[in-house]
């Protein structure tokens, strides 16, 4: 009997002291970021979570790592659940323009109407940003919902110098010039290029320059398509695809469907393929995983005219942007604030090898110094500018990863009838 | 008549049953419901996001609306083919296997719990292990198919290659619950039925088709049904192995996608739920259909080999 009371009232003192210890626990704020996988970007983010929580011992950041595939995904779950504080949101692109109809908001517009996004209007961190930035990747409907990080290219093809000074191969300036220094490295055992393929998107954004080569001005590419001044099966495009067939069947090396995208940089840098198509954020990587890696990057050269091949074109990345119902909005905004101070903000671009989009940040890093030369020609690219109407078929893209090894298709004529006609069907369908 | 008793104990039964019950229609009859009617709206799966009542357009846009709808009506084709391979499959190795198991062999312990173990492991894992397996560069298989001068992207290379090997995938994944089921069927058969048979002289494949078959007709049906049911349904390993990919959408995936807005990389697209829903409500449709109709065959086959 006696045990027995002396065990009921352990139990009730250690129920009463988990109940009493509970104030001193909610004391602590847990700030909760959603962030892509983007290796060095992970890493850098841990890095200022850790020093960010030195200086504020009182919050305690939880960050989630998605797939870049799942991000919107998650994004919608988590924010109908009131269960993230702080999101990673891509620039604001795909709005839906004056010509198109019969199509869906996206997401982020979306998100925005539902009034899931705080408006940062007035945060003095704004003014760290340069004003284009905020119009362009971050304002809707008058408000600022989002602070973006920085632009990058993805339209550009990392390439290895030693094995271009070791082939007596000059840079490729042009598509033949391309052409003929893969079919030397081929000749010899060594693919030409390689690409994160095990992620579906990276094989047809590295052919992304190609569709630049061709069509240049691509928010006109856009409205071309869909008032029919544009088809993807008439002669201009024809070229694009017959080279994109090059790209997918000759360049790029058989496996590279298995290469997981953030196990690609580290192939490249190995020394085992020539080339890498792909975007600027892969170069930390790169250069984690060889420092010693003597690399280059430019646009990738799809025209026969030198001229034609000197643009880049690209996108706004990764930006910040706070759930309007957080309940830990101050941890939230100070979180974007410390961030965007000009020193951490540095630290970031060096890290990722984002194209700056604060003013005093300096671009120092390698592929700063390699794209340097083509800023001045720096330009959305196509897929920020595209949206589909309702209706079209699944083909309506253009994407060398239709072509085989990785898809199905093996002419050029055929795949770009099947395209054209997808997004005819489409754009017919208005209406309908 | 009261098998319950009378007076209030004829009401303790169905006060047992009213927890499930309940469970049962707050877990799955509600959310049935309400899919049923985000069906007919264009909702965004967003809460405060405006709601509006659109009747049939979800599906028509579904069935009919140009290429997009003969993409679905493919993906409906893909889904019964998948089914049908999946299914035979998984219904004939799960049968052999559980007969040979089924002998006094040595180690059949051990082997009986490495057909099971797949089942154990989440979609996630059985994905990468299928994922590593059939790395194109160097992995396990290619390097078999090297010896023969042979080489293949796997799941990464046309889609019907890429979605042969989903099929072998679901048919490992699963195979282990077929194989129980026909195990604890066969485990159920008098030893005396197969005594009998033999000593009227029935060789192996007699005993096979007039004793072990018809005995094993409420695992038969059991495992029919399941196999039907659960790849009809299948999405998740089209996620992990494949993603979204042209040609090799099933109705499962294809819900999911268009749902949730998945993307492809930082592509945006948009939350359609109301969409997704219409969609949701032609699959259960189709199985539905399916499984009544496969019901129907096995019951009248049940009545007619065990009475």
């Amino acid at each position: 009997m006696m045990r027995k009371t002396v065990l009921t009232t352990l139990v009730a003192l250690l129920l009463l002291s988990v109940v009493f210890m509970q104030p001193a626990a909610a004391q602590t704020t847990t700030l909760r970021v959603l962030v892509h996988q983007n290796p060095p970007m992970v890493e850098f983010m841990e890095m200022f979570n850790q020093q960010f929580q030195e200086r504020h011992p009182d919050i305690v950041i939880d960050m989630s790592v998605v797939n870049a595939n799942d991000l919107s995904t998650v994004t919608q779950t988590r924010l109908s659940a009131n269960d993230i504080d702080v999101i990673d949101i891509f620039g604001f692109s795909n709005a839906v323009q004056p010509y198109m109809e019969n199509v869906d908001a996206p997401n982020w517009q979306q998100l925005i109407d539902a009034g899931l996004l705080m408006d940062l209007s007035g945060q003095d961190f704004i003014n760290n940003y340069d004003a284009a930035t905020i119009a362009d990747a971050g304002t809707y409907n008058g408000g600022v919902y989002a602070i973006n990080l920085g632009r990058v290219s993805y339209s550009g093809v990392f390439y290895n110098m030693d094995l271009f000074e070791e082939y007596s191969l000059a840079v490729p300036t042009t598509w033949d010039e391309l052409v003929a220094a893969c079919q030397t490295f081929t000749a010899d055992g060594i693919p030409c290029m390689t690409a994160g393929g095990k992620d579906g998107w990276p094989i047809f954004v590295g052919a992304y320059g190609m569709i630049g080569a061709i069509y240049p001005d691509q928010a006109a590419l856009v409205e071309g398509l869909w008032t029919g001044t544009i088809k993807w099966n008439d002669e201009k495009s024809m070229e694009m695809w017959r080279k994109m067939q090059v790209y997918a069947r000759d360049m790029i090396e058989p496996g590279a469907s298995g290469v997981a995208g953030d196990a690609a940089p580290g192939r490249f840098a190995s020394g085992a393929v020539a080339m890498f198509p792909g975007g600027t954020w892969y170069a930390p990587a790169i250069e984690a995983s060889e420092p010693d890696f003597e690399w280059g990057y430019i646009p990738f050269p799809a025209s026969d005219t030198p001229e034609d091949n000197q643009y880049l074109f690209g996108k706004y990345d990764q930006g910040w942007a706070v759930a309007a119902n957080t309940p830990n909005a101050d941890a939230a905004l100070l979180y974007l604030a410390e961030f965007s101070d000009p020193e951490n903000y540095q630290a970031f671009v060096n890290a990722v090898g984002f194209i700056p989009t604060q003013p005093t940040a300096q671009l120092s890093t390698r592929i700063g110094e390699q794209v340097g030369p083509y800023l001045a020609n720096f330009r959305v690219g196509y897929e920020q500018y595209w949206v589909a109407p309702r209706g079209v078929g699944q083909y309506a893209a253009p994407w060398a990863s239709f072509f085989q090894p990785f898809g199905t298709f093996d002419d050029p004529q055929t795949l770009a009838d099947t395209v054209q006609a997808d997004l005819q069907s489409g754009l017919d369908a208005i209406g309908g | 008549m009261y098998h319950f008793g009378r007076g209030r104990a004829r009401w303790v039964p169905y006060l047992l049953l009213l927890p499930g019950v309940l469970a049962y229609f707050i877990m799955a009859v509600g959310p049935s419901l309400a899919t049923t009617v985000f069906s007919f709206t264009d909702a965004s799966g967003l809460p405060n996001a405006p709601v509006n009542w659109v009747g049939l357009d979800n599906y028509e846009e579904f069935l009919f609306l140009g290429q997009a709808a003969r993409d679905n009506l493919n993906a409906v084709g893909r889904t019964l083919v998948f089914c049908f391979f999946v299914t035979t499959i998984q219904f004939a190795l799960g049968l052999v296997v559980a007969i040979i198991l089924n002998q006094k062999l040595r180690g059949r312990n051990f082997f009986r719990t490495l057909y099971f173990m797949p089942v154990i492991l989440g979609a996630v894992i059985q994905g990468l292990i299928w994922t590593l397996f059939l790395y194109p560069l160097g992995g396990p298989l290619a390097q078999i198919l090297g010896t023969f001068g042979l080489r293949s992207e796997f799941l990464g290379g046309p889609p019907t290659e890429a979605f042969a090997w989903v099929i072998v995938v679901q048919i490992w994944a699963n195979m282990g619950v077929t194989m129980i089921i026909f195990l604890a069927g066969l485990q159920t058969i008098s030893e005396e039925y197969y005594e009998a048979a033999r000593i009227d002289g029935a060789n192996a494949w007699q005993v096979f088709t007039n004793v072990t078959w018809p005995l094993l007709t409420p695992s038969v049906n059991t495992n029919l049904l399941l196999n039907i049911i659960g790849s009809l349904q299948a999405w998740q390993l089209f996620l992990v192995l494949i993603g979204y990919r042209n040609g090799t959408q099933v109705l499962g995936y294809l819900i999911y996608a268009t749902g949730f807005g998945q993307t492809s990389g930082s592509v945006t697209s948009s939350f359609r739920q109301g969409y997704a829903a219409a969609a949701s409500i032609v699959m259960f449709v189709m199985v539905l259909v399916i499984g009544l109709t496969v019901q129907y065959f096995l019951r009248r086959r049940e009545e007619r080999l065990v009475g």
